[in-house]
């Protein structure tokens, strides 16, 4: 029999059994839509995480002093982003801090464009009467402006030749006190006058000055001793070489061995790649998931058309009768199952497709990384098509070969 | 005479029931002429419907030979036996056995789809062998729209649908009251008076066996008796 002649006596045998072709259907479909809707989220994951590396400079560096411990590296936290106040880690017997020699030592490094030595502290501030405790980093004001990834909202950046003055992030500026602070406005910080030059395009509450008057401000620090250097690279694409290079001048510089590396060196690219590596594995685990029903799809397919063989048996036997090669009965009840696949793996694509628009309001937007939204990419698409044909045929092969094995008498005599 | 067109060679055939064996063919030996009617007869039980099985190549015997033109089948593989089987011998049987989700001209295209018609000249044979039963105004009717006489028509309409030389007919009349069945009847006899058909019937009805021109009797698994009706002759 012909290809196209199997596939319409397929195609009949499953119009001919509505509701039970539409309930393995069905089981297709739900597999089928939850592994495109979850795959989406990680798709979507993977592009949300791949723009803000980009966008959030790939080519920055922070060199923070720490130590390594049972294998995992304690390090701060990278400077720009404005979080809260941590102190420098102490080692038991001698500080272990970052310092001018540090400084010098990376001077010297071709490969490096700008370093801006960084401090930090809590403080507490005063505006119009009302008190609040924020965060506080010093910045090298000449090279700061370039470094920062966040941008300017209002007002300017930090000058070279500022003194009393700072900029604060969004956050700050707009809803941290009752009264917003706008530009040229003072606020007072430990003490100390200030006047607000530059309001950051961001929601933080963090406040940037020059690191000369960071010292002043706040307490305990040592002139010239840095809580994190950031450094800006010349070649984005030479990031892991850099790296090596950094750490090894700093080496050198402080005499410690690989072994003993007191200090860290860490870039965006690697915590966008540990988030990455976190989410890639928090999806696979919902892959699974979605794999299973996909699985449990199958086994219908294979039930369907094992009761579908038993109950077609005679049938069987009165095509072999009058002609029907053992292949042809194989090929229609492949076919049958490719079918039901088929029909299962598109509508689950379609349903799969609306699932993920509300995948993310459904997580209750509990995963920051599905703010950038799902993304059902033609690969996936391609994938659950084939997957679900494959599956269904798979799921078909042992029941069509029985079929096609009977023995002619054999099924002519089932009632 | 004229040419052999199917041998058996002590044919046996042994059903096994667990452990007892339950001889239905006692070796069985004989030959059907091309453009014989022959009538197979037999009380129930004796084993018609079991040899008629290994005519039509359905079955395989447990022991001995058959020859369909010559060719010894227990040599060809399954799906070549399947194809010789579909050009060779059309298949009616007593409870019609057509598919019931497929229209009359549906099941009557069956066979052709198997044997690699193109799609004009099955239709086109199609409706030929349906007009030829009666049944031109009733092609697009479902089996469960027809009388059991008009069903059996569809499935002779099949069996010559490949234009076979050989018409296999287990009880073809089994089903039907005595008027329906003689029409049944006629319209075999017809193929065979016209157009040189081989028709093997079975039957327990010995009237009907009279229009049949060889009559092997069986009994117990083993040919009783093979006559010959001379009155019964091509015209
Ligand atoms: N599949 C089978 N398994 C076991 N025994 C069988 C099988 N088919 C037939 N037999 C036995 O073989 C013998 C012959 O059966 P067969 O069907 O050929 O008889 P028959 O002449 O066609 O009878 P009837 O006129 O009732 O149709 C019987 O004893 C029957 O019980
Ligand atoms: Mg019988």
């Amino acid at each position: 029999m012909k290809l196209n002649k199997c596939f319409k006596h397929a195609f009949n045998m499953v119009l001919h059994s509505k509701l039970r072709s539409w309930l393995t259907i069905t089981g297709i479909v739900i597999g089928v839509a939850a592994v495109i809707a979850i795959v989406s989220i990680g798709d979507g994951m993977q592009q949300t995480l791949n723009a803000q590396l980009n966008a959030l400079g790939g080519d920055i560096v922070t060199i923070s002093p720490g130590f390594e411990r049972g294998g995992g590296m304690f390090f701060m936290r990278g400077g720009g982003g404005g979080g809260g106040g941590s102190s420098a880690p102490q080692a038991t017997t001698k500080a272990i801090v970052l310092g001018r020699s540090d400084l010098q030592a990376l001077k010297g490094l071709p490969d490096i464009a700008l370093i801006d030595t960084n401090i930090r502290g809590s403080v507490n501030i005063s505006y119009l009467g009302k008190t609040g405790k924020v965060s506080v980093t010093g910045v090298d004001q000449k090279v700061w402006s370039q470094i920062t990834t966040i941008a300017i909202k209002d007002g300017r950046m930090l000058d070279s030749a500022d003194q009393n003055v700072i900029v604060i992030e969004g956050g700050l500026a707009s809803s941290y006190f009752s009264q917003p602070i706008g530009i040229n406005k003072m606020v007072t910080i430990n003490g100390g006058s200030f006047r607000v030059v530059g309001i950051l395009d961001d929601s933080g509450t963090a406040v940037y000055m020059p690191i000369q008057m960071a010292y002043q401000v706040i307490p305990d620090k040592t002139v010239d001793i840095y809580d994190t250097l950031v450094v800006k690279i010349k070649d984005q694409n030479q990031l892991d070489e850099v790296i090596t290079k950094i750490q090894n001048k700093l080496m050198t510089a402080r005499h410690v061995t690989q072994n003993k590396m007191d200090f860290s060196v860490t870039s965006r690219k690697e915590m966008q790649q540990a988030r990455a590596a976190t989410m890639s594995s928090m999806s696979n685990f919902l892959l699974a998931i979605a794999a299973v029903s996909l699985i449990v799809g199958s086994i219908g397919i294979a039930n369907t058309m094992f009761t579908s063989v038993l109950e077609k048996t005679k049938e069987i036997g009165i095509m072999k009768a009058i002609g029907a090669r053992n292949p042809d009965i194989l090929l229609i009840f492949l076919f049958n199952a490719g079918f039901i696949g088929l029909v299962g793996g598109i509508i689950g694509i379609i349903l799969g497709t609306m699932l993920s628009g509300f995948m993310p309001a459904l997580m209750g937007g509990g995963l920051p990384m599905t703010r950038g939204g799902t993304i059902v990419t033609l690969n996936s698409i391609i994938m659950a098509l084939s997957v679900s044909v494959i599956v269904g045929i798979l799921a078909g092969l042992i029941p069509a070969y029985q079929a096609s094995k009977l023995k002619p008498v054999d099924a002519l005599r089932y009632e | 005479m004229m040419e052999t067109i199917m041998e058996l060679q002590d044919v046996w055939k042994i059903y096994r029931m667990g452990e007892v064996e339950v001889p239905a063919l006692k070796g069985i030996s004989v030959e059907i002429k091309k453009g014989d009617f022959v009538a197979i007869i037999g009380a129930s039980g004796s084993g018609k419907s079991t040899m008629m099985n290994l005519i039509g190549c359905l079955d395989i015997p447990s022991r001995g030979r058959i020859y369909l033109k010559s060719q010894d089948i227990s040599t060809l593989s399954e799906s070549d036996l399947a194809s010789f089987r579909g050009k060779t011998i059309g298949f009616i049987f007593q409870q019609y056995n057509l598919i019931q989700s497929m229209s009359a001209f549906e099941n009557v295209m069956l066979p052709l789809e198997f044997l690699e018609y193109n799609d004009k000249d099955a239709a086109n044979r199609a409706r030929e062998i349906l007009t030829l039963v009666g049944l031109s105004d009733k092609m697009h009717y479902r089996p469960t729209q027809l009388s059991g006489g008009q069903q059996q028509r569809v499935s002779i309409a099949r069996s010559l649908a490949s234009n076979p030389e050989i018409i296999l007919a287990d009880e073809p009349t089994g089903a039907l009251d005595s008027v329906t069945g003689r029409e049944v009847l006629d319209m075999l006899h017809r193929l065979w008076e016209e157009q040189g058909k081989t028709i093997i019937m079975v039957t327990h009805d010995l009237n009907l066996a009279k229009y049949a021109h060889t009559t092997i009797e069986l009994k117990d698994g083993q040919i009783m008796r093979i006559s010959e009706n001379n009155e019964v002759n091509k015209k």
